[in-house]
């Protein structure tokens, strides 16, 4: 039987527009800094993902994708609605979550990895190994702000990778460093993502990645969804209709 | 409110390994750096006191250098963190939009950070009574609470100037020379009640009492330098506008934290 590991029920996503002001302006135009107009990214979006279910979500840009993997990894909360992760341990993969430039490498896995929730004991257990996945050798311990752009990258990627949550939210399917390394880490992201205990939720533009990856697609338009699906019903629909 | 037990529970680990680290990397950063913590409020005392004693001919309270260090001390903490408030949440960017923590752990960890600066100014203060032979007092003994609550005033303050920082521009200009305004204002290297107390009695219990700041100091050399006891009713004035003032601020922040990070 299978169980869900995400139920969405009826999100809602506003969000203010307020537009930084200079203090001078707000003062000559008061009105405008008083009233406050509502934009809604998200307009009641409810699905299940099951778990060890990898879910595409697709749409054009502005389409509420994002947002809605936000509010999902609880980076904020939405309006109305709820979000139940059943107790599930989760992260969004993305690039350099609160690196301090003047840190050591290993100092930020600390600080990167306490952020995503995991206690210094567990990250202690995991350090050998995102050091070594991540190749940077001896820089491991010299400030971040002195490695090149790829070992930023090699890095970051190390440690969401190898601290691994029972939910993984992924903002476009990351491959980063050389030649070598995007194959090891496209490699590493797959077998992360095929482990059958692992919820996955993909944002992706690229149809063949999803293909690939996805057993369901959720269609976003416009802050709706336009279509839930398998794969092979949605992905060709969608196709056609962008282009 | 039980919330904000929960997140500062859940985000504490965090916020001390950050200061921890922030502070290792200063000292790291540039040999002589930690020596600058130590040196930094030295400097300013002998350029206050010589601009206080030379030119305007005020120092002549007992301990005089010390009850101007002690002055920077409390100064610099509160104006080094209120200061950094207007731009955190910008600064953060690259933790705020991609995983969730409450805002305010941010200030936190600037009080951790510049708290312990104080900490080490602190003991050089120590260090000077030692010196100049200043007697012992039982009253020596409020000065952990006192700054506990200059943490408190200091917090208070830096949550509505953090929210109001993401929204507007310039408030860094506008802080920036309010704090200027308050620091000549707090008594930092003269004594408000010697200086205004007979030619200005009203301007100088507005001071002395609308300054929670000039207040807090006031009674932190009080008890360490002269053996008098702090002025409760106003502290404990104090401490409850300020209480109210952070629980404000963090149900602001709260309620506003989505549009955060839309904004910046």
């Amino acid at each position: 039987m299978s169980k869900s590991a995400i139920s969405v029920k009826d999100v809602k996503i506003q969000y203010r527009v307020m537009n930084k002001m200079s203090l001078l302006k707000a003062l000559l135009n008061p009105k405008k800094f008083s009233k406050t107009e509502y934009f809604e990214a998200v307009k009641g979006v409810s699905f299940e993902v099951e778990k060890g279910k990898i879910l595409g979500i697709v749409g054009k840009n502005g389409s509420g994708k994002s947002t809605l993997l936000r509010a999902i990894a609880g980076i904020f909360s939405p309006d109305e609605g709820s979000i139940d992760l059943h107790g599930h341990s989760i992260s969004l993969l993305s690039i350099g979550v609160g690196f301090q430039n003047a840190l050591s490498g290993r100092e930020n896995i600390f600080l990167s990895g306490m952020l995503l929730g995991f206690s210094k004991e567990q990250i202690d257990e995991k350090l050998d190994e995102i050091i070594e996945f991540s190749e940077l050798g001896d820089f491991i311990d010299r400030p971040v702000k002195t490695y090149s752009s790829g070992m930023h990258s090699k890095l970051a990627f190390s440690i969401t990778a190898i601290l691994e949550t029972e939910i993984m939210l992924i903002d476009e399917v990351l491959s980063v460093g050389d030649a070598k390394f995007k194959k090891k880490s496209y490699a590493k992201m797959k077998s992360l993502i095929d482990n059958e205990d692992r919820t996955v939720i993909i944002v992706s533009h690229s149809s063949e990645t999803l293909n690939k990856l996805c057993d369901n697609i959720l269609w976003l338009h416009d802050g709706e969804i336009k279509m839930l699906g398998t794969t092979s019903e949605v992905l060709p629909k969608y196709d056609e209709f962008m282009s | 409110m039980k919330r904000v037990f929960t997140d500062v529970k859940k985000f504490w680990n965090y916020t001390s390994y950050n200061v921890k680290a922030e502070l290792k990397s200063e000292v790291a950063g540039s040999f002589l750096s930690w020596l600058w913590w130590i040196l930094d409020p030295l400097l300013y005392m002998l350029v206050y006191a010589f601009v206080a004693k030379i030119i305007f001919g005020a120092g002549s309270k007992p301990y005089f250098l010390v009850f101007v260090f002690i002055g920077l001390n409390c100064w610099q903490f509160f104006n080094r963190v209120v200061r950094n408030s207007v731009k955190l949440v910008s600064n953060k960017k690259g933790i705020v939009t991609k995983v969730y923590i409450p805002k305010y752990m941010f200030i936190l960890e600037k009080i951790g950070i510049s708290g312990f600066k104080m900490l080490v100014s602190f003991i050089i203060t120590a260090l000077f009574m030692v010196y100049y032979q200043v007697p012992l007092s039982l009253n020596m003994l409020w000065v952990p609470p006192l700054l506990l609550m200059l943490a408190i005033v200091t917090f208070a303050f830096s949550t509505i100037i953090m929210h109001f920082g993401v929204f507007v521009e310039d408030l860094l200009n506008i802080v920036t020379v309010g704090l200027q305004l308050v620091f000549y204002m707090s008594g930092i290297f003269y004594d408000i009640a010697d200086r205004l107390a007979s030619k200005h009695p009203n301007l100088c219990n507005l001071l002395m009492y609308g300054n929670p700041v000039a207040l807090i100091m006031t009674d932190i050399r009080n008890t360490l330098l002269y053996n008098q006891a702090p002025h409760f009713l106003a502290l404990g004035i104090w401490l409850a506008i300020c209480l109210l003032i952070s629980v404000i601020g963090v149900k602001i922040i709260y309620k506003y934290e989505n549009s955060y990070v839309k904004i910046i």
